[in-house]
């Protein structure tokens, strides 16, 4: 795999003892050796992390559910304003800001996938618990569990080789403004550096590094100490990788003058100047609509956040198919929750539960997933409940999008999750080649009462791996490991379990979902 | 809970790391607890004491509480409550804002403008009394601010700088007190009611925000009631009212809050298994409501919940004064103040002094381990270094602590999310430009300030004890000794000390570099 490889040289090139070609490593400089790599796997993730809770209700409108506007007397957005795609699918008029790029254009273009009901069991309706439940990837319900590190945080600590003592040339994760989130905190450090402006980051960073060595950790104080050096060399290396990718990157069109706009606007710069990172992470807050969220003229509060989010990420896709590397980028929307089905009497909504989330890119399998909210069938609290655990996106960005597999996966989270499926791996000759494309999989008997039989016509020796996950996403059993030849293949497999299950089937590292009905 | 079976388990783990988890890392748990510490203060405890008690020490007021005891040292600190208040920042908090709504851009932009100066201004103000008063008096505010975090600028809206004035004064006034008084001042603080819209909260569609947060952030934690206390909390709180702008009612003049009656939820209501009775439109009174609605629910709280908010409130009061990894909170410590804060029927004097006096305070092993939150950073340096220094505020944001503006209502993260790659090379600006801003002058009045200045040794380990937290290695102690050297004799010392010039500018050459220290981040 690409990325292994240049990440091995990363490690060589920091080691700086290793020989390349007969010349020791050090004659380079990190950077000299880093130019030519990394052509082929350079995927990033952006994640837009909206602070306070969302209402998805008022963002994707349910505007054939006469429930809602009973419900919502004072806020709800009428059919008759809200912008219809083909008449299914409602946008909140402010996420189609004209004259910009934005949400619904994407959308129409094949560019963003809506997941409805992205949530978790037992949900928490605290701001701070259920965002550590999202960032940390960790679902429990035991309010003395400290969450302390985040889902991409473990996985790049992990991935990253011989991390931290060997820093990669460019930084891991890029957050724009603010202090480091727990996302990308791990067991091991930091994966990654926030900056607000690559040019001052650049002018007070330079000759941070500390003369002095890192001390034991077997105290508190020396355990603070080395966090502290290592943030002050970070700022040092970093800064100068960073202004050389800032004055390398450009803008191929305008964007709007607005704090998260333009945080979208210089993660572009940073990606078009050749920063390697993988991860970046931009923030907007103002989301915990309590209060006066929508004038009755569809302006205020909700819709002006609604409209920044659907300009930033627009105009950024538009900025990265001028510049040609749209390919290369995918995003994600996390919130905490979404907002009470009900309006309280400030014009507002209380803290609510499951919500809708965007994918975007072009590597998205564009559409709807999931259902509108049932407001008939609320929870015992009259909340939304919830269809897809937040952690099945999470998994497509670990095993489509950054070439994880299901073992990597069940580490991160401590548990098997099955990838949603929102995200298509790019397809290359050499994937192709590889036996690495979708197959026609079959499975019968469906519903059974007993055993399955799994077929398919396989071309290429390839390694198997059939999972049974529940209908929610989690991981129940592991029902076969091995090896098949070409030929038309025939795997039997005997589910433990029964009920509605997921049966994923992995062939050479492509899922394949098939629904699975166990009655006994 | 016998602390001697704590044990030490070292994995090799490279130089950074930051959450350990159980079984990974366990730090050897300091035996020493609540029992009083009883030595007579030393140099090095009283420069602890200083800087987690207040902002730091200069060697002056260090030197003259050497060889007391800890109790009287921290009776003095802590104050009484009923202290003067400072004298305000200026006029403008007696002025009441024009209501920006509805004027014409200039008009608003101007508005808003006097808002952002006049916040500036009480954030400079707010650090200068902080870097000028020894006491505990301004670190305490701080720590109740951070608690019943109000932000100034949120939901593209601001909260008005005369409220947030008036709402640091309670906390001031309030600090060692009943904490639920404290509580039920806030709660009815004009700021507060604005910033978690109280002040909409109206009968028969209650708003849930405060009554939410009441617990989840400010007494109880997450765990200790359900969505059900939350909804009902929300009822109870229903018709307080507060104003912003001149253009508002403000029947308690301005910045006052007010009782609307009609808006109030009379009905009776169930909260933490406590039932509040019913009222009629004859006791429906500000009065009334506010003492048998919104005192009963804070002592309902505090009285069915007790064992948790007194172990709530003395963990937030140990991370944010001793120790803030959130993984190595020591919970005997915990227990034990959270013991006296119930034994005080929630008084919080009583903790505070027990903790600042223990044993466990003192203990070499929590020295040194807290990361400096800007404030104590920005007001520490000038208090150590005897300067003062105007636009601190700004310096403030630079360092992600914009002054009474924290990120979200939980207030400031805090512990390690101070110290990015975003924040650090802020902080060694701040140093380097304070350091560099002292005149030749300046700087031979604080050398002289330093015992045992005129020999080059004494005076370089005097100024590592006042900067650096724990004392360094010889190997590093020679490094800040060339830093001031630079390669003439020691015994040259005496000599360069007689040209300002020529000891001022070296011993800028030292200060820079102990700034450079990842442990003058600490404290």
């Amino acid at each position: 795999m690409k990325r292994r490889t240049f990440l091995a040289s990363t490690a060589a090139a920091s080691l700086g003892t290793q020989i390349l070609g007969g010349i020791p490593l050090k004659a380079f400089s990190p950077l000299e050796l880093m130019q030519p790599e990394a052509q082929d796997d350079d995927r990033i993730l952006i994640v837009v992390q909206l602070f306070g809770g969302n209402d998805g209700l008022n963002t994707i409108i349910p505007v054939e559910d006469p429930e809602y506007y009973r419900i919502r007397p004072e806020i709800a957005v009428q059919k008759a304003d809200a912008v219809s795609v083909l008449s299914r699918v409602h946008f909140h008029p402010a996420l189609a800001p004209e004259g910009s790029y934005n949400l619904k254009s994407m959308f129409e273009d094949g560019r963003l996938a809506i997941i409805q009901g992205v949530g978790y069991e037992n949900p928490s309706l605290s701001h701070f618990r259920s965002s550590d439940i999202w960032l940390s990837g960790f679902n429990t319900s035991d309010p003395n569990k400290r969450l302390v590190d985040g889902w991409l945080g473990r996985y790049w600590a992990e991935t990253l080789p011989g991390f931290p003592e060997q820093l990669p040339s460019d930084p891991t994760a890029v957050q724009i403004g603010g202090t480091l989130s727990m996302l990308l905190q791990s067991p091991r450090g930091d994966v990654g550096i926030a900056l607000t402006d690559p040019q001052k980051f650049f002018e007070l960073g330079q000759g941070l590094s500390p003369d002095l060595e890192p001390m034991s950790d077997a105290t508190r104080y020396g355990r603070e100490y080395n966090f502290i050096r290592l943030i002050a060399e970070q700022s040092d290396r970093y800064s100068t990788v960073v202004k050389q990718a800032f004055d390398k990157g450009k803008n191929a069109i305008s964007y709007s003058d607005n704090g998260f706009v333009q945080q979208m606007k210089l993660v572009a710069r940073l990606i078009s100047g050749g920063l390697k990172s993988k991860v970046f992470l931009v923030y907007m807050g103002g989301f915990d609509t309590h209060v006066q969220q929508q004038n009755e003229d569809l302006t205020g509060l909700h819709p002006y956040l609604l409209e920044t989010l659907s300009k930033g990420i627009g105009q950024f896709m538009n900025d990265a198919i001028a510049q040609g590397f749209a390919d290369r980028v995918v995003g994600m929307t996390v919130s905490e929750f979404g907002r009470r089905p009900y309006e309280n009497g400030s014009r507002g909504t209380d803290h609510g539960t499951a919500s809708v989330q965007f994918v975007f890119g072009n590597a998205v399998r564009a559409g709807v997933y999931g259902n509108s909210p049932d407001l008939s069938n609320l929870d015992a609290n009259g909340d939304v409940r919830w269809q897809y655990d937040y952690r099945r996106i999470y998994a497509d960005v670990l095993e489509t999008w950054f070439g994880g597999t299901p073992s990597v996966t069940a580490s991160v989270f401590e548990e098997g999750i099955l990838p949603l499926g929102v995200l298509q791996k790019p397809t290359t000759v050499q994937d192709a080649y590889d036996g690495k494309v979708e197959l026609q999989v079959r499975l019968y008997p469906n519903p059974t009462s007993g055993s399955v039989v799994v077929e398919w016509q396989q071309s290429s020796p390839a390694s198997v791996s059939i999972d049974l996950y529940t209908s929610t996403g989690r991981k129940v059993e592991e029902a076969y490991r091995g090896v098949v030849q070409p030929g038309p293949v025939s795997i039997p497999i005997l589910p433990t379990v029964s009920g509605a299950l997921i049966c994923n089937v992995v062939v050479n590292g492509v899922a394949h979902h098939l629904p699975l009905t166990v009655v006994r | 809970m016998d602390r001697r079976h704590a044990l030490q388990q070292l994995i090799g783990w490279g130089v950074r790391p930051s959450h350990p988890t159980a079984g990974d890392m366990q730090m050897l748990q300091v035996e020493a607890g609540l029992e009083p510490y009883t030595q007579p203060l030393t140099l090095d405890d009283v420069l602890h004491l200083y800087r987690r008690l207040s902002f730091s020490a200069s060697m002056e007021q260090a030197a003259q509480q050497v060889g007391r005891q800890a109790s009287d040292v921290v009776e003095e600190l802590l104050g009484t409550g009923i202290e003067q208040q400072p004298a305000s920042p200026g006029a403008w908090v007696n002025v009441w804002t024009e209501n920006p709504r509805g004027a014409d851009l200039q008009t608003r932009a101007a508005i808003e403008r006097s808002w952002q100066t006049n916040m500036a201004a009480l954030g400079s103000w707010w650090l200068s009394l902080m870097t000028t008063d020894p006491s505990a008096v301004e670190k305490l505010t701080l720590f109740w601010s951070q608690h019943w975090s109000t932000e100034f600028s949120f939901d593209n809206t601001y909260s008005v700088p005369q409220m947030l004035y008036r709402q640091l004064g309670k906390l001031r006034q309030y600090r060692l007190g009943d904490i639920r008084q404290l509580a039920l001042e806030i709660t009815l603080d004009p700021a507060m009611l604005y910033y978690l819209g109280g002040t909409y909260n109206t009968k028969g569609a209650p708003n849930e925000n405060y009554a939410r947060e009441l617990m989840e952030l400010y007494l109880t934690g997450l765990g200790w009631y359900t969505e059900g206390d939350v909804k009902e909390g929300a009822r109870i709180l229903t018709g307080w009212r507060s104003q912003r702008f001149s253009d508002e009612p403000a029947p308690n003049d301005r910045y006052e809050t007010w009782f609307d009656a009609a808006a109030h939820d009379m009905g009776a209501k169930q909260f933490l298994g406590q039932t509040i009775a019913a009222r009629t439109e004859d006791n429906n009174t500000a009065f009334q409501v506010r003492n048998e609605e919104v005192l009963r629910m804070i002592e309902i709280i505090v009285d069915v919940r007790s064992d948790a908010v007194a172990r709530f409130l003395a963990e937030k009061v140990y991370r944010y004064f001793v120790y803030s990894s959130p993984t190595d909170v020591d919970q005997t410590m915990v227990a034990g103040l959270g013991d006296v804060l119930k034994a005080s029927n929630f008084e919080m004097r009583p903790m505070f002094f027990a903790l600042f006096t223990s044993a466990h305070f003192f203990d070499p092993q929590l020295r040194g381990v807290q990361i400096k939150t800007p404030m104590e950073y920005i007001a520490g340096l000038l208090r150590q270094l005897g300067k003062t220094a105007t636009g601190l505020s700004t310096w403030a944001s630079r360092m992600d602590q914009a002054v009474m503006d924290p990120p979200t209502v939980a207030g400031w993260p805090g512990y390690r999310a101070w110290m990015s790659t975003n924040t650090y090379p802020v902080r060694r600006e701040f140093a380097r430009t304070v350091i560099q801003g002292m005149s030749d002058q300046e700087l031979g009045t604080w050398i002289r300030s330093i015992d045992g200045h005129d020999a080059a040794e004494s005076f370089v380990r005097t100024v590592l004890q006042l900067l650096l937290p724990v004392a360094v290695t010889e190997e590093r102690f020679s490094y800040y000794l060339q830093a001031l050297l630079q390669n003439a004799p020691a015994y040259d010392w005496p000599v360069i000390l007689d040209d300002q010039a020529a000891a001022a500018k070296r011993t800028r050459d030292l200060l820079i570099t102990i700034s450079k220290a990842p442990d003058f981040q600490l404290c």
